[in-house]
């Protein structure tokens, strides 16, 4: 196969035509912060984290789903993209409500390690505190809309690796929600298969198994990849 | 270097961060080599003097604690706030998502360990509630940030001995941050 030259960080690399700028960062060990991209799933540049710089463009692009191009330059780590790399954080923290202290998923949750990684001791913007629902009708899992930040990772698993479609998106700005079904509750589900894929996939406190206490969850989201690598292996 | 002094204030909080503070356990010896302690809830209720360091404690839930942190913010030099409740409101915030007359209602009628017919304390000596509980930063500006559910002991004792030394302290450098 062909490959493109590309300079990523001042560094020329070899990629291959059709990946992602978030694969070639990926692949030479360039770091660059995600959230809504998950290995195994679609991407929708949902996030906004992993914008990056493109020289002779002067929109920020997401890495994820901007495909590498001949002579393209980047660059993932100016103080411009650290700069909208904690806005974009703070502005996950203040639209729901993350409260770690009594979260489930305390210590072992990526927007919290993101919050980490990009240096915020505070938010500098003002908490919405909207009121969010917690469905809690599922026999295994709960929904907590009050830590979802809309990666959308859920609907993707859901949909794309389980093939149940239980999961959605309603309305815009604001009021955006995922839903179960037509907007029911997820334990009247006829979709669900209870597989726990959309729990496993969701990189915060908002979706969890009933059997765990506060800061217990350990998820597995690699698994989602690991599933979608196996499910493409040719057995000759 | 000239003594400093210190205050610790305690406002809508759960006095954890404070139980933390004194888990430094012996080096609060060496804090006491550096300044003089002038408030403190553990030693008396005058109010607060001038001062070089104000660490408070917890999110303003009432018009007392609000008219307490200007005054705070008038006699600091530096203004820390101290854990999460002061920073994000942390669980003294998780009111703001509903109406006070409907979280009163709740807790002092409605409960089920309530007969229904409980009156909710009203007497004009108390302090009386804000509609929406404060993160300190958003009334006033707060110098440095110490997050944390406690914050750990550590990481005060990092913040303080920085800042009686005339340092400045940088949690996101020494990779201290922490929430919950
Ligand atoms: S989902 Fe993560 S960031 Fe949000 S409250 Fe839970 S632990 Fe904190
Ligand atoms: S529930 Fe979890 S996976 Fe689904 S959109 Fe919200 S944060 Fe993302
Ligand atoms: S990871 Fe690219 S936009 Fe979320």
């Amino acid at each position: 196969m062909d490959t493109l030259k590309m300079q990523i960080d001042g560094q020329w690399l070899d990629v291959t035509p059709g990946m992602t700028i978030l694969d070639a960062c990926r692949t030479h060990g360039i770091h660059i912060p995600t959230l809504c991209h998950l290995d195994g799933l679609s991407d929708v540049g949902a996030c906004r984290l992993c914008l990056v710089e493109i020289d002779g463009n002067h929109k920020l692009q997401p890495a994820c789903t901007t495909k590498v191009a001949d002579q393209l330059v980047v660059h993932t780590d100016t103080e411009k993209l650290r700069n909208y790399r904690r806005i974009t954080t703070e502005l996950f923290f203040a639209e729901r409500n993350h409260v770690c202290a009594v979260c489930i998923a305390n210590g072992h949750c990526e927007l919290q390690q993101l919050g980490y990684s990009v240096g915020m001791d505070h938010v500098r913007y003002p908490y919405l505190f909207p009121e969010c629902n917690v469905d809690a009708s599922h026999e295994k899992f709960v929904m907590d809309h009050n830590r979802c930040i809309m990666c959308t990772r859920c609907v993707r698993a859901c949909a794309e690796v389980e093939g149940a479609f239980n999961w959605d998106v309603m309305n815009r700005g604001f009021n955006v929600r995922i839903i179960s079904d037509f907007n029911t509750p997820w334990g009247e589900s006829t979709t669900c298969t209870s597989c726990g894929k959309c729990m496993h996939a969701c990189p915060t406190g908002a979706i969890w198994p009933k059997e765990y206490a506060q800061g217990q969850l350990k998820k597995n989201p690699g698994m989602i990849g690991e599933l979608m690598e196996k499910r493409n292996m040719k057995l000759t | 270097m000239e003594r400093k002094k210190l205050a610790t204030i305690w406002l809508g909080g759960c006095s954890g961060c404070h139980m933390s503070f004194l888990d430094i356990d012996e080096r609060i010896l060496e804090l006491a080599s550096l300044a003089d302690i002038v408030k403190s809830p553990v030693v008396d209720g005058k109010s607060l003097p001038p001062c070089d360091i104000a660490l408070v404690e917890g999110s303003v839930t009432s018009d007392e604690h609000r008219e307490e942190l200007f005054h705070i913010r008038k006699q600091a030099r530096i203004l820390v706030s101290l854990g999460d409740c002061a920073i994000t409101t942390n669980i003294t915030g998780m009111r703001n998502y509903f109406r006070t007359a409907d979280v009163m209602r709740n807790a002092y009628q409605d409960a089920a360990s309530n007969d229904r017919v409980g009156n909710y304390p009203d007497d004009p000596q108390l302090l009386k509630l804000n509609d929406k509980v404060y993160p300190l930063h958003e009334l006033v500006k707060v110098d440095y940030m110490i997050p944390g559910c406690p914050p750990h002991a550590d990481t005060i004792f990092y913040v303080l001995s920085a800042l009686l030394q005339d340092r400045e302290p940088d949690l996101d450098r020494v990779k201290k941050i922490k929430y919950g």
